[in-house]
């Protein structure tokens, strides 16, 4: 069953004669990760900021579990946590008083307040904060905190804006673990970062934008795929490998043979099964295969590729 | 479980029904030094006074609780009136800064309930100063030399003032959004409240206990004649009315300021400012029954008084920007028949300009009423004028070429400095041009062009007739009628873009690698 939750429909906002946000369409499923990446400028934090319903779009209209963020404001900030670039945290202020405010604040009342306090700081494992000063925490501690507080609703879409930056690598693991479980709990994410490889690991699909474009949406194998029909190999042999070159200059698919660094490159036009059976027919040969690599470009290289120029 | 703690438990349920931001601020109060520090400063000088107090009682004149009363209200004024409204100002500016306003308003608290949660936080700070130094006033009760009723209302007035400080600092809080410039607004308003204390908090709480107990009650200079024999409380009820309506438009003010740009920012505000209006057109008409000269003193207090209004009001209305947020446009038209009917309390320059004309309308029927016999109703005819040329023909000027231009702030800007330009500009053109030998700023019909026309009238009248004031009065009405056309007009042009982007756009989701 196709379950949209978050969806995008010729988005546009501009501010005097700049589009930061030119005809976005793109949609989400319940449970999957987004990951929106662009340059500074390209119309990242607009396009967030039309989805938590703190600006709106001059044409287009965007949906968030059915409700309009034009029409409805109230029903999407119901349904929705948004977190911006800065965690926003309070002085003299308790990690269980920031929480139980916000609890408050979205109507939470008696018991299922301090539930909703109570799970959220047991789920982001901050149980032994929960008297520190919010203000005196690290930065990826408030981000933490911060998350909880977008959270504490119970939200079924999340919006975060440049969630792991400033993070400590530590930080960052603990982070991507926290939005895979939240994805696996049914949560829609829609995330950006500049931490590229991050996405790549965290999302279930990517839409880069530029000049407030969608250049490409996807998975980012897919995307791959429709941009480099063929996949680059590399491959270490023990002992002799006389002959090698031209043997795999002679296999079919298989172009752009050279060698570097002790290591056989090559590029191969075909699927995994042509793969498979490359590596097959290299053993027959009598060939000692140590490793054998494909080297997917990364996200950083594809959207290096999309984002060069295209938008004008 | 010990007392105590049932006695929290039931205090945490309690505080369910609370305003969130109250909780928070509360318990960030409690947590924090600032207010330790000046509850604890308000006691230890609540404490020398009553000492003082009890030391001069023992000459037996049975006086010295008056001066006592005065020196701890002079006390709480400073609290009341310089340290707490400091701390709102900072409240907000910090709240602004640290950018968890947002965060806020995404919650169910609307940027209204936000604003009255640190209002009444503000409240709970004052109860607890005024709640800290009542056992010593108190004292000064028992001292002898001042009346129940004296402190009582003392004290509902300064903490009604008080609040009143409260709500203006929230307001010039949300106006700036820069650290720098909030930072210096911090430092300004608190000399500003420190002074205002000095030189008229404290002697106008006196000035109320002097009226009570008798003192002297002058008429001149601020046609007190009307109030008759209850003046002292006919001023009470005219303040505390004017402070709790003004105080709610502060509220609306920062309401505005704080709301993002989404939504309808307007009507409640217009709302506001017309009830307040109403209020002061309430007030003189209620000496309608009155004899001539207090029927003028009425009316004339009008003029001035409802004319500063409706230059005001009209600075900000007519220069609203007439593109109006699709938010805006689609709740507009869900609206039923009967609020339609009221569209001037809605949002755009062009219904704006409506909403002021409304008011002349009612300012001149008002002052019709009270037929003042001078000055003349051309006088309350020419303050409508001016006001629509001062506000109209700057914006009208450029509506005509821009109308969908967002130039809201740009045109305040103007129309503000058009006033002092229209004062100055004569004598300094007459000085460049004919280069006279004397100097002089004496009334002449250049000032005519000048509001300052306004308070010379019957030199105009009588000197250059009314011709040129009309003259104006009707290029300002024609100016607005221009600004409600191109209002209605972009209103129309919006329908319908809404309707063709109402249409389905691409299907989603199909956007291409390019």
């Amino acid at each position: 069953m196709n379950d949209v939750m978050l969806q995008l429909d010729g988005l546009v906002r501009y501010f005097d004669n700049v589009h930061a946000v030119d005809e976005i369409s793109f949609s989400v499923d319940r449970g999957k990760v987004l990951g929106f990446i662009g340059p500074n400028g390209a119309g990242k934090t607009t396009t967030m900021r039309i989805l938590a319903t703190l600006e709106t779009p001059q044409r287009g209209d965007a949906r968030i579990g059915g409700y309009s963020v034009v029409d409805e404001p109230a029903k999407v900030r119901q349904i929705t946590g948004f977190m911006p670039d800065s965690a926003g945290v309070y002085a003299h202020t308790t990690v269980t008083e920031y929480l139980d405010f916000f609890a408050r604040a979205y109507n939470l009342r008696g018991t299922a307040r301090h539930q909703a306090v109570d799970n959220i700081i047991e789920f982001m494992g901050i149980g032994e904060l929960r008297d520190r000063n919010v203000e005196s925490l690290s930065k990826g501690l408030k981000q933490r905190v911060a998350l909880g507080r977008a959270l504490v609703h119970d939200p079924q879409v999340l919006i975060l804006d440049e969630p792991a930056a400033n993070l400590d690598p530590r930080a960052r693991i603990e982070f991507r673990a926290l939005i895979r479980e939240l994805a696996a709990d049914g949560k829609t994410i829609l995330l950006s970062s500049h931490i590229l490889t991050e996405l790549a690991e965290m999302c279930d699909a990517i839409a880069v934008i530029e000049k407030g474009r969608i250049l490409a949406t996807g998975a980012v194998t897919e995307i791959l795929a429709g941009m480099r029909p063929r996949r680059t190999l590399s491959a270490r042999f023990a002992g002799a490998t006389d002959g090698l070159e031209r043997f795999l200059l002679e296999q079919p698919g298989v172009v752009n043979v050279h060698e570097a660094g002790g290591r056989m490159r090559f590029e191969l036009e075909g699927d995994d099964d042509a793969q498979a059976a490359l590596v097959g027919r290299l053993i027959a040969a009598g060939y000692r295969v140590l490793e054998f690599s494909a080297h997917g470009a990364g996200l950083e290289d594809l959207f290096i590729e999309i984002t060069q120029g295209r938008v004008q | 479980m010990t007392w105590h703690h049932r006695l929290f438990a039931g205090l945490e349920r309690a505080s369910d029904w609370l305003s969130p931001i109250v909780v928070k601020e509360v318990r960030q109060l409690t947590s924090g030094r600032e207010f330790h520090y000046s509850f604890s400063i308000s006691l230890l000088l609540g404490l020398c006074v009553a000492f003082l107090g009890a030391a001069s009682a023992l000459d037996a004149s049975g006086t010295s609780g008056s001066w006592t009363f005065g020196a701890l209200i002079g006390c709480l004024a400073f609290f009341g009136l310089v340290v707490v409204p400091m701390g709102a100002f900072n409240a907000l500016r910090t709240e602004r800064l640290e950018q968890t306003l947002e965060l806020i308003i995404l919650t169910t608290l609307s940027p209204r309930r936000v604003v009255i949660g640190k209002l009444l936080a503000q409240g709970v700070k004052l109860a607890t100063l005024f709640a800290g130094l009542s056992p010593f006033i108190a004292m000064s009760f028992l001292l002898g030399g001042i009346d129940f009723v004296t402190i009582l209302v003392s004290m509902l007035l300064l903490f009604s003032w008080s609040l009143w400080a409260c709500a203006a600092s929230l307001f010039l809080s949300s106006l700036i959004k820069t650290r720098a410039i909030s930072g210096l607004i911090f430092g300004g308003l608190g000399v500003l409240l420190f002074l205002g204390v000095v030189a008229f908090g404290v002697p106008r709480v006196l000035f109320f206990m002097m009226m009570r107990s008798g003192g002297a009650f002058s008429s001149s200079g601020f046609h007190f004649t009307f109030f008759g024999g209850s003046a002292p409380w006919w001023l009470l009820v005219m303040l505390t009315t004017f402070c709790l309506i003004s105080m709610m438009n502060l509220v609306l003010l920062t309401e505005n300021r704080l709301s993002v740009a989404t939504g309808n920012r307007v009507t409640a505000l217009r709302i506001g400012f017309a009830v307040q209006f109403l209020v002061l057109v309430g007030w003189m008409l209620s000496f309608a029954g009155e004899p001539p000269p207090i029927r003028t003193s009425a009316a004339w207090t009008l003029g001035v008084l409802g004319g500063l209004h409706l230059a005001a009001v009209a600075m900000f209305t007519v220069t609203e920007d007439l593109v109006l947020p699709r938010r805006v446009l689609i709740r507009m038209r869900e609206w039923s028949a009967l609020r339609q009917m009221v569209a001037i309390l809605s949002p755009g320059g062009g219904r704006g300009a409506l909403y002021v004309l409304a008011q002349m309308a009612i300012l001149l029927a008002a002052v019709g009423i009270l037929r003042p016999t001078t000055p003349g109703f051309s006088w309350f005819v020419a303050i409508c004028g001016y006001v629509c040329f001062f506000t109209g023909v700057p914006v009208a000027a450029f509506r005509l070429f821009r109308p969908a231009h967002e130039a809201a702030f740009h045109l305040r800007v103007v129309t503000l400095v058009a006033l002092p330009v229209a004062m100055l500009l004569p004598d300094i053109l007459y000085y460049m041009l004919w280069r006279p030998d004397e100097f002089t700023v004496s009334f002449a019909a250049r000032h005519l062009i000048s509001p300052r026309a306004l308070a010379q009238w019957s030199v105009v009248q009588s000197r250059y007739g009314i011709a040129f004031p009309v003259a104006l009065g009707l290029i300002g009405v024609a100016a607005y009628s221009i600004v409600v056309g191109a209002g209605m007009r972009m209103i129309e042009e919006a329908e319908i873009e809404a309707g063709e982007a109402a249409a389905p756009a691409r299907e989603p989701g199909s956007a291409d690698v390019y």
